[in-house]
C-alpha cells in the first residue's frame, strides 16, 4: 500500500486548523515566504471572514482607499501617474500612494508602492518606500482564499528591517498589533458588505393569495 | 530671559466675553447687589461655554490655526493647535455645575473644570467635553452624604465610576452631538482621549486623572502636583501592563505593545486591558496661600515645568488685572508655542484665593 505523505501542522500561532492551513498551503509557499536576512523579520497573520471571497477581496484590492478597512489612516492620496495619463485612477503595480497617519502613533506618513495586483489569484502586495516612520523595507503581501462557500481565510505576511535599538520581539509586536486590527476591521467591513448585497439580492416576497 | 516677557497683551478674548464683560462692569456701576452678581456669573458662565462651542466649530470648519481664550472671573482657558495637523483638545468648564444637596449653602462652590486631549481623532475628547461634567454630578448625587462631608474613598469611588460609564459610552459609539469627525458613525476603536477633571469646592480640590495631562497646584509661588502622569514606564504601570499580557516597547518613546505613547486613556477599546480608564484621585485641602490650580495638556507640559508654569502664573497674578486667569493661561501658551511644543495646547487656569466669592 502507498505511504501516505504527512500534512505537516499549521505554524503556531496562525490560529488555523490543519484542515484549514491544508486548503490554503499552496498559497502560503508561493505568495507568503521571505528570504529572512540578519536585522529583519517577517510574520504571517490570518483572518477568517463570514463572507464570499469576491466580497473580500473587493475591499482588499483597493490601493488607492485603505481607510475602508485599514485603521489609523487619516487619508490616502495615489500620485498621479506620469506614464498613462487617459486614466489616471487605473491600479497598476508601480503606484503610489501617500497615507497620512492618525495622531498619537509613532508615524505620520507613509509613501507606499503597489508591487502586486493580482485579480484571478486574489494576491495583493506593497512596499513602504518612505515616510516618518520607523519601518524601514516593509514589504507586505495579503492573499484572499477560499475556505468554503461561504468562508473566506485572508492571509496577510510582511518582511520589514528591525531599526537599531528594537529587538525581532518588538518589530514582530508592534507590526502585527497594527496588521491584526486591520483585519478584524476588514471581517467587519466584508460582512457588512455581503449583508447588505444579499439583503438587496432577495427577492421580494410574494404577495399573499386572495382568498377564495 | 524671564517667563513673564513672554507677550500676553495681544491674547484674543471671545467677543462674547467682552460683551459679558461690558454688562458686567454695567452692573457694577449701577451698584448691582447680590443677586445681580449672580446674574452676571451665570450670564458669562454660559457666553463663555456658548463662545468655546462657537469657536471651536468655527476653527474646525476654517481649519485655521486660531487659538481659543475663554475669559472668566474665577477661571481662564487658552486652547491653540500648535504644531500639529488637527485640533483633538477640548476643554469643559462647568462653574456650579451640580445641585447642592439637601441642607447644603446654595453659594458653596462646587466647579467642574477638565482638558482633554484627544488622539486618532477628536470626538471622544470632543463627547468628554460634553458629557464628563454630567457624569459626575450624578455620581455625586448618587452618594448620600453631602459633598462636604465626603470621605477622599467616596470620591474616589465616584470618580471611578464617572470614568468608567465615559468610557463605555464612547466605546459603545455615543458621539458628542457637535461633532464633526471624519469618522462618520463607524465604528472607532483606535481613537481615544486622557482626561484631567478638577473638582473646586470651599474646602477642597479633587483630581481625577488618566493618561498623561496633569493638574498642578499653585501654593505660595510652588507647585504641587496634583495628578501623576500616566506613562507606559513608569514603574508601577509597566508592572500593571505586563501582569496583565501587555508589553511596554520603546518605539519613539515608551508605547504599549509600541502603539500608544499613554499607560491610561477613555477609549482606545483595542488596547484594553492594558490601557485602563481607571482614574487616579487626590483630594486636597484647600489653603490661604493658594494661587491657582493649573489643568493642562501635555503639549504644555513637555515643554513648560511645573515650577515655570507657576512662576507665570504668579507673575499674571501680581499685575494686578482681574481677569489674571485668562491671561495666564494664553501666556502660558504662547511659551509652550515658543518652545516649539509638537502638540495641541491646552490650559485652564482657576483662581483659588479666598475671598475671591462673587
Amino acid at each position: 500500500m502507498e505511504q501516505q505523505e504527512e500534512v505537516p501542522p499549521p505554524p503556531a500561532g496562525l490560529g488555523l486548523t490543519a484542515e484549514e492551513y491544508a486548503q490554503v498551503r499552496a498559497t502560503v509557499e508561493a505568495h507568503h515566504r521571505y528570504a529572512v536576512g540578519p536585522g529583519q523579520c517577517s510574520s504571517l497573520l490570518a483572518q477568517r471572514i463570514h463572507a464570499p471571497p469576491a466580497a473580500v477581496w473587493a475591499v482588499v484590492r483597493r490601493f488607492d482607499c485603505p481607510q475602508v478597512y485599514k485603521h489609523f489612516i487619516r487619508s490616502c492620496v495615489l500620485r498621479p501617474d506620469p506614464h498613462h495619463d487617459d486614466n489616471g485612477n487605473d491600479l497598476r503595480p508601480g503606484r503610489l500612494r501617500e497615507v497620512s497617519v492618525i495622531s498619537g502613533l509613532p508615524a505620520s506618513t507613509s509613501t507606499e508602492r503597489l508591487d502586486l495586483l493580482d485579480d484571478a489569484h486574489r494576491v495583493f502586495g506593497f512596499t513602504i518606500t518612505g515616510g516618518e516612520h520607523r519601518l524601514r523595507n516593509y514589504r507586505s503581501v495579503t492573499t484572499v482564499s477560499q475556505l468554503d462557500e461561504i468562508c473566506t481565510l485572508v492571509l496577510e505576511s510582511y518582511i520589514v528591517d528591525v531599526p537599531d535599538g528594537n529587538t525581532e520581539d518588538d518589530t514582530r509586536l508592534f507590526a502585527d498589533t497594527v496588521i491584526r486590527l486591520n483585519l478584524q476591521k476588514l471581517k467587519s467591513v466584508s460582512e457588512a458588505n455581503a449583508n447588505a448585497a444579499a439583503a438587496a439580492a432577495a427577492p421580494p416576497p410574494p404577495p399573499p393569495a386572495a382568498a377564495e | 530671559m524671564s517667563m513673564a516677557e513672554v507677550c500676553c497683551d495681544s491674547a484674543v478674548v471671545v467677543g462674547a466675553e467682552a460683551e459679558a464683560r461690558a454688562r458686567a462692569r454695567a452692573g457694577r456701576r449701577r451698584r448691582a447687589g447680590v443677586e445681580g452678581a449672580g446674574r452676571w456669573n451665570a450670564t458669562a458662565t454660559a457666553a463663555g461655554v456658548a463662545a468655546e462651542e462657537a469657536a471651536t466649530r468655527k476653527r474646525r470648519a476654517s481649519g485655521g490655526e486660531a487659538g481659543l481664550v475663554v475669559v472668566a472671573k474665577r477661571h481662564g482657558a487658552a486652547s491653540v493647535a500648535g504644531r500639529r495637523r488637527e485640533m483633538e483638545d477640548a476643554v469643559s468648564l462647568r462653574e456650579a455645575f451640580a445641585a447642592p444637596a439637601n441642607g447644603e449653602v446654595a453659594a458653596a462652590r462646587c466647579d467642574f473644570y477638565g482638558v482633554f486631549d484627544g488622539h486618532g481623532c477628536s470626538h471622544v475628547a470632543d463627547a468628554c467635553r460634553e458629557r464628563m461634567h454630567e457624569l459626575v454630578a450624578e455620581e455625586m448625587g448618587a452618594g448620600s452624604p453631602a459633598a462636604a462631608a465626603r470621605e477622599p474613598a467616596s470620591w474616589t469611588e465616584t470618580m471611578e465610576r464617572s470614568f468608567a460609564r465615559m468610557d463605555a459610552e464612547v466605546i459603545a459609539g455615543c458621539r458628542a452631538e457637535s461633532g464633526s469627525c471624519r469618522c462618520e458613525g463607524q465604528k472607532c476603536d483606535h481613537v481615544g482621549s486622557t482626561a484631567v477633571v478638577a473638582v473646586v469646592e470651599e474646602s477642597r480640590v479633587v483630581v481625577a486623572n488618566c493618561g498623561d495631562s496633569r493638574a498642578v497646584l499653585c501654593r505660595g509661588g510652588a507647585p504641587v502636583q496634583l495628578s501623576s502622569d500616566h506613562k507606559p514606564d513608569r514603574p508601577d504601570e509597566l508592572e500593571r501592563i505586563e501582569a496583565a499580557g501587555g508589553r511596554v516597547i520603546f518605539w519613539e518613546g515608551a508605547r504599549v505593545l509600541g502603539v500608544l505613547a499613554m499607560s491610561r486613556s477613555i477609549g482606545d477599546a483595542y488596547l484594553k486591558p492594558y490601557v485602563t480608564a481607571v482614574p487616579e484621585v487626590t483630594v486636597t485641602g484647600r489653603s490661604d496661600f493658594d494661587e491657582c490650580l493649573i489643568l493642562a495638556s501635555d503639549g504644555l507640559w513637555d515643554v513648560v515645568s511645573n515650577e515655570a508654569a507657576c512662576e507665570v502664573a504668579q507673575s499674571c497674578l501680581r499685575r494686578g488685572r482681574q481677569r489674571w486667569c485668562a491671561e495666564a493661561a494664553a501666556v502660558l501658551t504662547k511659551l509652550a508655542l515658543a518652545r516649539r511644543s509638537s502638540d495641541n495646547i491646552s490650559v485652564v487656569v482657576v483662581d483659588l484665593r479666598r475671598g475671591n466669592a462673587l
